[in-house]
């Protein structure tokens, strides 16, 4: 294993500057500009959660979630809302990602960083004057590249098991 | 509003609708909207339907080991569904006997035993009351346990691994309830020697719809694919022919369920049996009927719905725009949560003894195109949202009917079909919604019979045959 990354207060601000303006392409929806943000061998996860009594080991399931993405099913996601028939997001979820609590430590390899951070999205649709609220801690790898960062990896564990908002179409 | 009998009655005016509605779906092809969104419906549907049917609870494998359970609903009564000591699968009510509390309020786990948090009661899982604290002191050793067990479920049977449950303790046998349904359900379900597994747990969300129009949909809606789901189709992860979902047989049986068995579009080369591994073709081919084998040969997509809410989903997909299609099976309960809500709980299965590259490829295919975050799926829960807002309000509710038309005059049942059931040689068709609504409508005007129903007697017979067992 290659040693890791000393992390500094420069390293720290690059990486919540790349969180906020991930942040900030999500939610107006510039979602070709975003993947350019990300890693071509890129694993983005939201596992599955149950309730189970406090001696279980984890609550995260194994062997399902509710999301497991690569680069391909990712522009796969892009290219759908470019069609002409994306209905579930068209005319689009006006949505806010609320990023805080952000953690940065040493990646893996060398060139990477483990970025923790917290995420609230709201998420409004129609005329209807009500929203949908997600909360969950995020997980990220970022690789350092030519000019920034790239999100390599994604987990998303979300607060809820039973999920309050009819289908995952942002992006966490 | 209660009769003598202890069922609830139906309004006039209620009653009025649904008798119009029975009337017109067999005349007209159309349905009153104001079954769909409209808080008294609801009510009369929780005890006239999901108090009468057999509803879908688990799948075997999720509770495989003695003292595995899961909890699951059948309308708003949650139910601990488990593995007893002996083996045998059991349902009991989450509810103490003592004040109701919850016994259990993990959604799955393993265990010998179920604590009451409140004082203490204690049940084992084949749901006999085994400790009360302080029993001498508090009850002077007088309190009969053996009279108050957890509630079972009225009825419990299981077909092929599906476990099913029902509150009716007249109601028929799920074998007869599943009727000629099982021909096709046994393609799905018993296709392979080792069976199916639920792969970790169902992913459970919340949507802003009426539970029917999931049910709806999968009972036959191929029509909805060319629209809904056209982006798929654009990008290539359907077949590239819009009408792709309109080349199959549309399917209804008795009882109000129904499918659709879809083939490839006519001239485009998919594999035969879904494209599933070797190892699984053979042996369906060894397990089905020879009628069995004949139907299943050409499908690419099979939709459905066991009545009420318990659909199926066995697809040919490509997990992205860049890779080859791949099969998977996923069952999905439509649970009611009130005149506009859902919970989904949706099921991803494969074959036990699948090749773990099989295994593998079809999870992703799954879970990329369909569930939560399905870019396929997505599309639908939209649309469900949308038409329960529009059809909640007064205007709509009084003066809708839908058209449910389709297929009238255009074709007649298939005499060449080699399956059960009524069968139509075009899935764009529209039998299956109607035979599923007609029923649906004629349990909403049936009043409950003077022995049936939640009554008292009836439970407490149930739980006499439990005792009776253990004894
Ligand atoms: S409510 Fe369960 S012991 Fe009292
Ligand atoms: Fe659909």
């Amino acid at each position: 294993m290659t040693t890791a990354t000393e992390i500094t207060d420069t390293t720290v601000r690059e990486a919540t500057e790349w969180l906020f303006t991930e942040a900030e392409l999500l939610d107006a929806g510039k979602y070709r500009e975003w993947l350019d943000l990300v890693a071509e061998d890129l694993s983005y996860v939201v596992p599955l959660r149950v309730t189970r009594e406090r001696e279980a080991e984890t609550d995260i399931v194994e062997g399902l979630t509710l999301m497991d993405d690569d680069w391909d099913s990712m522009e796969m996601r892009v290219l759908r809302l470019e069609t002409e028939y994306a209905w579930a997001e068209d005319p689009p979820s006006r949505s806010r990602h609320f990023v805080t609590n952000i953690r940065v430590a040493a990646g893996e390899a060398e060139d990477e960083v483990a970025v923790k951070s917290n995420l609230l999205l709201y998420r409004t649709r129609g005329d209807v004057a009500t929203f949908d609220i997600l909360s969950g801690e995020r997980h990220d790898v970022l690789r350092r590249v030519a000019g920034g960062y790239r999100l390599a990896k994604r987990v998303v564990v979300l607060d809820q098991t039973t999920v309050m908002t009819h289908n995952l179409a942002l992006i966490m | 509003m209660s009769d003598a009998k202890g069922g609830h009655m139906l309004r006039d005016e209620l009653r009025q609708t649904l008798e119009q509605g029975l009337r017109d779906v067999e005349a007209d092809w159309t349905v009153p909207a104001a079954i769909i969104n409209d808080p008294e419906m609801h009510d009369a549907e929780r005890e006239r339907v999901f108090g009468r049917s057999w509803v879908f609870l688990a799948h075997e494998s999720e509770i495989s080991e003695r003292g595995d359970y899961v909890v699951r609903y059948i309308s708003e009564d949650q139910f601990i569904v488990c593995r007893d000591e002996d083996g045998e699968v059991r349902g009991h009510l989450n509810s103490c006997r003592h004040r109701g509390m919850q016994v259990c309020r993990a959604e799955m786990g393993n265990t010998s035993h179920f604590r009451c948090p409140y004082h203490g009661w204690t049940y084992n899982n084949k749901g006999s009351l085994v400790g009360v604290p302080a029993g001498r002191e508090a009850y002077g050793n007088k309190l009969d346990k053996s009279l108050w067990q957890l509630k079972p479920v009225p009825k419990l049977d299981t077909y092929k691994g599906l476990i099913f449950g029902c509150l009716d303790p007249e109601a028929q046998s799920l074998e007869d309830y599943l009727g000629d349904m099982k021909f096709y359900l046994d393609i799905v379900l018993d296709r392979s020697d080792a069976g199916l597994e639920v792969v970790g747990a169902p992913q459970r969300w919340v949507v802003d719809a009426n539970w029917k129009l999931g049910a709806d949909n999968f009972v036959g809606d191929a029509y909805h694919t060319m629209m809904t789901h056209r982006s798929m189709v654009e990008l290539g992860l359907a077949p590239p022919d819009p009408k792709f979902a309109l080349y199959g047989e549309h399917v209804h049986t008795e009882n109000g369920h129904g499918l659709g068995i879809i083939g490839p579009p006519p001239g485009m080369p998919l594999p035969e049996f879904l494209g599933m591994p070797e190892s699984i073709v053979e042996q369906l081919q060894r397990r089905l009927s020879p009628e069995q084998v004949e139907v299943f040969r050409p499908v690419t997509f099979i939709h459905g719905t066991v009545f009420p809410n318990l659909s199926i989903g066995n697809f040919l997909m490509s997990k992205d725009h860049v890779s080859p299609p791949t099969s998977f099976l996923t069952l999905r309960l439509w649970h009611p949560l009130g005149p506009d809500k859902m919970e989904i709980m949706s099921f991803f299965l494969i074959e036990k003894e699948a090749p773990d590259w099989y295994k593998e490829e079809s999870y992703q295919a799954y879970v990329r195109t369909f569930g939560i975050s399905g870019a396929f799926e997505q599309d639908d829960a939209e649309n469900w949202r949308s038409i329960t807002r529009v059809l909640g309000a007064q205007y709509a509710k009084k003066t809708m009917e839908l058209n449910y038309q389709m297929g009238r005059g255009v074709y007649e049942p298939d005499p060449d079909w080699p399956g059960p059931g009524k069968a139509f040689p075009m899935d764009y068709a529209e039998a299956n919604q109607r035979n599923f609504m007609e029923y649906w409508m004629q349990l909403m005007v049936t009043d409950p019979a003077p022995h049936s129903g939640n009554g008292k007697v009836s439970d407490d017979a149930a739980a006499e045959t439990l005792a009776r067992a253990e004894a």
